[in-house]
């Protein structure tokens, strides 16, 4: 410390020293009388800052407060642009959720369909569809097209792997029957694989897509401290 | 003055704002109004002024209370607000706040010896503090007025404390030039 404390004394005085400073002011100050002096000249500084009163009369608190009321805004949590931006916010998820449901249930819609063909019960739909007049559920899949693509799928046959159709193609004919069955399994795994990974693909991007706008609802409402510019 | 809120009745009050209660955040303003003007009226010398920047450092607090942490403090935090929106009508007043000769020092036909001498040493007192330049004022205010850490004046003001120490080293060291014979 060099031979006077001034450049401390102020952060002493307001208490903002502390550790090995603090001790080499307090020490300091023991020995320095002008040192002491300007503490006290600077705490006796503070109290006539603090104490004396300002030289104006202001507006009685309660008229103060009435004439606030009276100009306070609707509250923002209130206001009709930041109500409807929230529930957009809201409607968001949810909006993505139904997306989801939507697709999921075609997808699951077209498996029933598959089933069906696969028992033989499409090929009665189809010829309803075809032949007669169209009833009940067959009406609403035929509106929503579901029926036409089960009903391709029927005169189309089973799913098939785009390396099965290779395989089938280049040397269906030189294989035996057992072959064909082999191969015909490793084809229905495969599609099975391919639609369980399509699956886990999709409620995937759902969880990513959820953390985004969790992250991004976060940052929206994070409080952020406020401050003042020169 | 308003005796202090117990920290509970405060935190309901403030809850209570939040959720759009004007009444609670009248009581609100009750219990600081006199706290808030007051420093902004070391700020810029100006009744006036200082009762319309403290309406707006209200009024911003209403309109953000949601960003006020529960758990800190109430005053501290208005009286930040306080002092930025009287940065910002000094900023729009062009820096120059109100001549103190246009300040009421005192009723000197009606009031008493020593009332008539405790206004002087107000007005010496306000206008040594105008002498400051915003930027020192502003630190001394908070220190004095708010009686905030160098830590919150720094983060108030967006300067490092070293800043802080130094505006107010030299802010206090005008000051005891200015009102030495008060001292």
């Amino acid at each position: 410390m060099t031979e006077h404390a001034s450049e401390w004394l102020n952060a002493y005085l307001d208490g903002e020293l502390g550790g090995l400073r603090q001790r080499q002011v307090e020490q300091h100050l023991e020995r320095c009388a002008a040192c002491r002096a300007e503490l006290e000249a600077l705490r006796g500084l503070s109290a006539l800052l603090r104490e004396t009163p300002p030289a104006a009369e202001f507006t009685p608190t309660g008229r103060f407060v009435t004439n606030l009321m009276l100009s306070l805004p609707r509250h923002p949590d209130a206001s009709q642009p930041r109500k409807a931006a929230s529930l957009g916010w809201w409607l968001a998820p949810a909006g993505l959720l139904g997306a989801w449901f939507f697709l999921r249930t075609v997808l699951t819609l077209t498996g029933v369909f598959t089933a069906a063909d696969a028992t033989g019960l499409l090929k009665q739909a189809n010829a309803w569809f075809t032949g007669g007049q169209p009833t009940g559920v067959f009406t609403a899949a035929d509106a929503t097209g579901l029926l036409k693509q089960a009903n391709a799928w029927f005169t189309g046959g089973q799913p098939q792997a785009a390396w099965f159709v290779a395989i089938t193609s280049l040397f269906g004919s030189q294989m035996s029957a057992a072959q064909q069955s082999t191969l015909s399994l490793f084809n229905q795994v495969s599609v099975f694989g391919g639609d369980l990974f399509s699956g886990f693909l999709w409620q995937a991007a759902i969880v990513l897509l959820y953390w985004v706008w969790l992250a991004a609802w976060w940052f929206r409402h994070a409080p952020r401290p406020m401050k003042i510019i020169f | 003055m308003l005796a202090t809120l117990p920290e509970e009745i405060e935190a309901n009050l403030i809850e209570m704002s939040r959720q759009g209660d004007r009444s609670a955040f009248g009581q609100l303003v009750s219990q600081y109004q006199r706290g808030v003007v007051n420093v902004v009226y070391r700020m810029c010398s100006d009744v006036t002024l200082a009762e319309d920047a403290a309406q707006e450092a209200f009024l911003r607090a209403w309109m953000h209370l949601d960003s006020f942490r529960p758990g800190t403090s109430l005053r501290n935090w208005l009286y930040r607000i306080a002092v930025n929106a009287a940065l910002d009508h000094l900023r729009r007043e062009r820096e120059t706040p109100a001549d103190l000769e246009t300040v009421r020092v005192a009723d000197q036909a009606n009031g008493p010896e020593a009332e008539l001498l405790q206004r002087e040493r107000s007005a010496r007192v306000q206008r040594a503090i105008l002498s400051l330049s915003a930027p020192n004022r502003a630190v001394l205010v908070l220190r004095e007025y708010c009686q905030l850490s160098y830590q919150e004046i720094a983060a108030s003001l967006d300067i490092p404390i070293g800043t802080v120490m130094s505006r107010l080293n030299y802010a206090r060291k005008c000051l005891r030039t200015l009102l030495e014979n008060d001292l």
